[in-house]
């Protein structure tokens, strides 16, 4: 296995130990944050695989512009609530 | 003619563009007036490709890429007149449904009008695209704008929940469509439908192709509310804006089966030739179990709306049942019942939206008697009734009759029975509310309000004395087509050629990839008014009438004559009525379990 | 259901949707094992026939570009419904939302955060600009672009300038750059039916591979979507922001 293949796979291990994380995290303004960094590795696997196009979209919208949108809206559903 | 066929999606998309742009510097009148006028172009285009392709299909490449020793490097629309026909038919109900809100609405902004004809420009390139990936996109771009538009009314919860179970259900469904498509990307290496039935043709049968048409299908049969994926689709049409819901209920069910109609006889049709038979069995289970569970639930409710949301679900299932007899036939059949039975149930939804905008909601028993003086509109929802039965000679009538003749003679005479007892009931359902909300008949209501009330949408609350002619005209205008369809010359011998086109995936490959021009020859339907099927007809429409009154009798039954069959009737709606708990989290675990039991059916039915 | 049972279900069905998609993926080729003519052919030519020297480029905005027209336009519908939800409510225009903790102030912001926020709002918009006019040349492109370009105007925000934030981004103007970067995707293709063969052909000369102004519409398509991108979050975050920070914006003024 040469070190590429190695890199790739402690990637997807590591992408796969995130997605759990976000799915365990119950606190939703947590979970924005830990999208996030999911969105992050999510980038980073793709740059491992060679896709660097991709990778910068799900840099973009994984990790800025999605939890964003998270924040926002709870932001608006706790100011309706409190 | 070939310039036409990208513009019927390039002008729609560039109108919502400028219309959005220019929002704040026109007024609403030229807002409602351009819009109207565009959605009216597109359609007029559409005719016109349909004219052009039932001569044979036109082929059309984007970006000039045309394919290369048989080998599709760009993407193409292939319009053949069954696919141009539905996108004619959502520029009608498209064009309509603009017409229609010209009134509806208190407070209607440009956006309305821009995410209608980015809908229409999705439907069009839905039905029209040669590309799975392409198909994907348009089915997405449709899907967006019908989120935003069925949560229209924020003011209510009802809606607002309605929408999200329709978003999440929904872009789970394009999960399950995308990585199928991936999967067979990784096999044939191509995203040309064409193409990719080459490839799969020649392979073998694997693991890889029964996952993938699983997961396809799972996608589709979301979108098309086949059970057990339908759960969504009741919540939602039942609270959407009513506007929005002649759409919905008229066009956008069908999409899911039409896109799995093609992608099936264009991509799977050439691998699969041997397991027709399994195939069949399969299909026509789901889409009997879908309509039977449509008609029962949509006979059960009071709240208008949400019975017409069920009546969709029924049809669903019987298109599906059509689609399942796997041949040209069945989907000629299919077609003209997808046809007719949109443009009723298109109508009977415009007629709650004027019930809505007289009277202030759609609640069958608070309505009670309360329409007694609107004759118009009770007419055309009580004929809206009748056709949506299979009154003889309505289109749907013709599309059923057509079903029921091919089904005979493949040997299954159960299908005559199933059309017939789901007509009778969703049929049935629109009589019965007629009698209590346009004549006063049946029991005055000992209680109203209730758990209903709080899903009931209100756009209008006020009662108003007059309706508009811009709310009346359309669905007169759309119940007239639905019922003079079989009479339109060459309309039923059209679709017969038309099918047998679609379902022949050569041609089709040889057409997209070689350019070679495959005429569509002349054919002929089955024959519609034999005996058999007139009985069958006139069983459903006696059947629809005598369940409508036995509800509406005034006076009890003797309860030893019906209390067993009905403590049992009684019994099985409540447990539909239990399954149906508007819990998207119930929705979901449904939907992977329909995913999983799908995905094994089809292990065992093809390998 | 009960929660038991929805699980229970969902489980079960997990499990048998797991079981097939692991044996239905068995199926596909080996990892980096590509044979397909489809990729090869591409590879193969698509520099010398679009002069764009990324070829994910020349894919999507060439031999697919009629793909991201759709997917502009999911954007596009993605944000008018934004602005359909979240448009102001009846009974908000009658009654705003009031401080519910008068006695509150908002948090003093730093001074570090605010210089380096601000700081990096011209870098970060060159950035953008950056990306999208080489997305022909190198990864990245209108889209990636496009979202880049979206975060300066929050760069400010986060640095506590949202007055300043909603005097830079006008909502009118931001409409027009949306609808110009929209409706010029579908103009592009248009002018490819006109000058060209068909709907997204190339109308425009090429250049050499490797210069900035190349690629013909490729770039220009970009530029589209670059537009019509950044537009679209900007205004989005706008959406969001005026729904939000009603509250933080009164007990300033």
């Amino acid at each position: 296995m040469d070190a590429t293949a190695i890199l790739q796979a402690f990637v997807l291990l590591l992408v796969a130990a995130t997605a759990t994380g976000v799915i365990l995290t119950r606190d939703p303004l947590a979970q924005a944050i830990t999208v996030s960094f999911f969105g992050l590795l999510l980038a980073i696997a793709f740059l491992a695989f060679q896709a660097p196009d991709v990778a910068l979209s799900a840099i973009a919208v994984g990790a800025v512009a999605l939890p964003l949108m998270i924040l926002l809206a709870l932001a608006k559903i706790r100011g309706g609530a409190e | 003619m070939d310039p036409l066929i990208p513009l019927t999606v390039a002008v729609p998309l560039l109108a919502a563009a400028l219309l959005a742009a220019f929002s704040p510097f026109v007024t609403r009148r030229v807002i409602e007036l351009s819009s109207i006028a565009v959605a009216a172009a597109v359609t007029a285009m559409c005719l016109l490709l349909l004219s052009g392709a039932s001569e044979a299909p036109l082929v059309y490449w984007f970006g000039g890429h045309m394919p290369r020793d048989g080998l599709a490097l760009g993407i193409a629309f292939v319009v053949d007149p069954l696919g141009a026909a539905l996108a004619a038919f959502a520029g009608v109900l498209v064009t309509a449904t603009l017409v229609y809100s010209w009134r509806y609405f208190d407070a209607v902004g440009v956006l309305f009008h821009s995410l209608l004809l980015i809908f229409l420009a999705g439907i069009i390139g839905l039905a029209i695209s040669g590309d799975l990936f392409n198909i994907f996109v348009f089915l997405e771009l449709l899907s967006v704008a019908a989120f935003a538009l069925t949560g229209y009314k924020i003011e209510e919860t009802g809606p607002l929940q309605g929408a999200l179970n329709f978003g999440v259900t929904n872009t789970v469904g394009a999960f399950f469509v995308l990585w199928g498509i991936a999967l067979l990307y990784g096999r044939t290496g191509a995203l040309n439908l064409a193409q990719m039935g080459e490839t799969l043709a020649g392979g073998p049968v694997d693991s890889l192709v029964v996952t993938a048409i699983a997961l396809l299908a799972t996608g589709f049969f979301i979108k098309a509310a086949i059970v057990p994926f339908h759960f969504w689709l009741a919540d939602t049409y039942a609270t959407a804006p009513l506007p929005v819901c002649i759409l919905l209920g008229g066009v956008v069910s069908e999409l899911g089966l039409f896109a799995f109609a093609r992608v099936y006889w264009t991509v799977f049709d050439g691998a699969l030739a041997s397991s027709h038979e399994e195939l069949r069995i399969l299909l026509l289970a789901a889409g009997a179990l879908t309509a039977v569970v449509g008609a029962v639930m949509s006979f059960a409710q009071r709240h208008l709306q949400r019975m017409l949301a069920f009546s969709v679900i029924a049809h669903a299932g019987l298109l599906l049942v059509g689609l399942g007899l796997m041949s040209p036939a069945g989907l000629a059949g299919a077609a003209v019942y997808l046809l007719a039975g949109g443009l009723v149930k298109a109508s009977l939804f415009m007629c709650l939206g004027i019930l809505q905008h007289r009277l202030g909601g759609v609640d069958e028993l608070r309505l009670h008697g309360r329409a007694r003086h609107m004759i118009f509109t009770g007419t055309l929802f009580l004929v809206g009734g009748l056709v949506l039965a299979g009154i003889p000679p309505a289109g749907t009538y013709a599309g059923k009759a057509l079903l029921e003749e091919e089904a005979n003679l493949l040997g299954l005479s159960w299908v005559t029975p199933l059309f017939v007892l789901v007509s009778c009931l969703t049929g049935g359902a629109v009589l019965r509310a007629a009698g209590k909300v346009f004549m006063g008949w049946g029991p005055p209501p000992g209680h109203s309000g209730g758990e209903e009330d709080a899903q009931v949408g209100q756009e209008t609350t006020v009662e108003r004395d007059r309706t508009p002619a811009v709310m009346f005209v359309p669905a007169l205008v759309l119940l007239t087509a639905a019922i003079i369809i079989p009479f339109v010359p060459g309309l039923l011998g059209g679709s017969e050629a038309a099918a047998v086109a679609f379902a022949d995936r050569p041609a089709y490959a040889g057409s997209v990839l070689l350019g070679t021009r495959h005429p569509i020859t002349e054919a002929r339907a089955h024959e519609w008014t034999v005996p058999t099927e007139l009985i069958a007809g006139a069983a459903s429409v006696i059947g629809a009438v005598a369940l409508a009154a036995f509800t509406l009798r005034r006076a009890p039954l003797p309860q030893k004559a019906l209390g067993k069959a009905r403590t049992g009737a009684e019994r099985v709606v409540g447990g539909l009525t239990k399954l149906h708990s508007r819990h998207i989290g119930d929705y979901t675990a449904w939907l992977t379990m329909g995913a999983a039991l799908l995905g094994g059916a089809l292990a065992a039915a093809l390998l | 259901m009960t929660s038991r049972g929805r699980r229970g279900l969902f489980l079960t069905g997990a499990a048998g949707l797991a079981l097939l998609l692991l044996w239905g993926t068995a199926g596909l080729p080996d990892f980096g094992d590509y044979q397909h003519l489809y990729g090869l052919t591409l590879n193969a030519e698509s520099v010398a026939a679009t002069r764009a020297t990324n070829a994910v480029a020349a894919v999507t905005f060439d031999y697919r570009g009629f793909d991201t027209l759709g997917e502009e336009f999911i954007l596009f519908a993605a944000v008018l419904g934004t602005a359909l939800l979240l448009r102001a409510q009846r009974e908000e225009e009658e009654e705003p939302p009031e401080d519910m903790a008068p006695d509150r102030r908002p948090p003093h912001d730093s001074d570090a955060v605010r210089e380096l926020c601000l700081g990096l709002v011209a870098p970060i918009f060159l950035f953008g600009v950056y990306i999208v006019v080489h997305g022909h040349l190198s990864p990245g492109g209108g889209f990636q672009g496009g979202v880049v370009l979206a975060t300066a105007p929050l760069l400010m925000y986060i640095g506590g300038e949202y007055r300043g934030l909603r005097t830079v981004t006008p909502e009118a103007p931001l409409e027009l750059v949306k609808g110009a970067g929209t409706g010029g995707y579908v103009l592009i293709g248009l002018s490819g039916l006109w000058f060209g063969t068909s709907f997204l052909d190339n109308a425009l000369p090429r250049g050499n591979a490797g210069d900035v102004i190349s690629s013909g519409t490729i770039l220009a398509l970009n530029l589209a979507v670059g537009m019509a991108v950044a537009g679209g979050l900007v205004l989005l975050l706008t959406e969001f922001l005026e729904q939000t920070l009603v509250l933080r914006s009164r007990s300033r003024k």
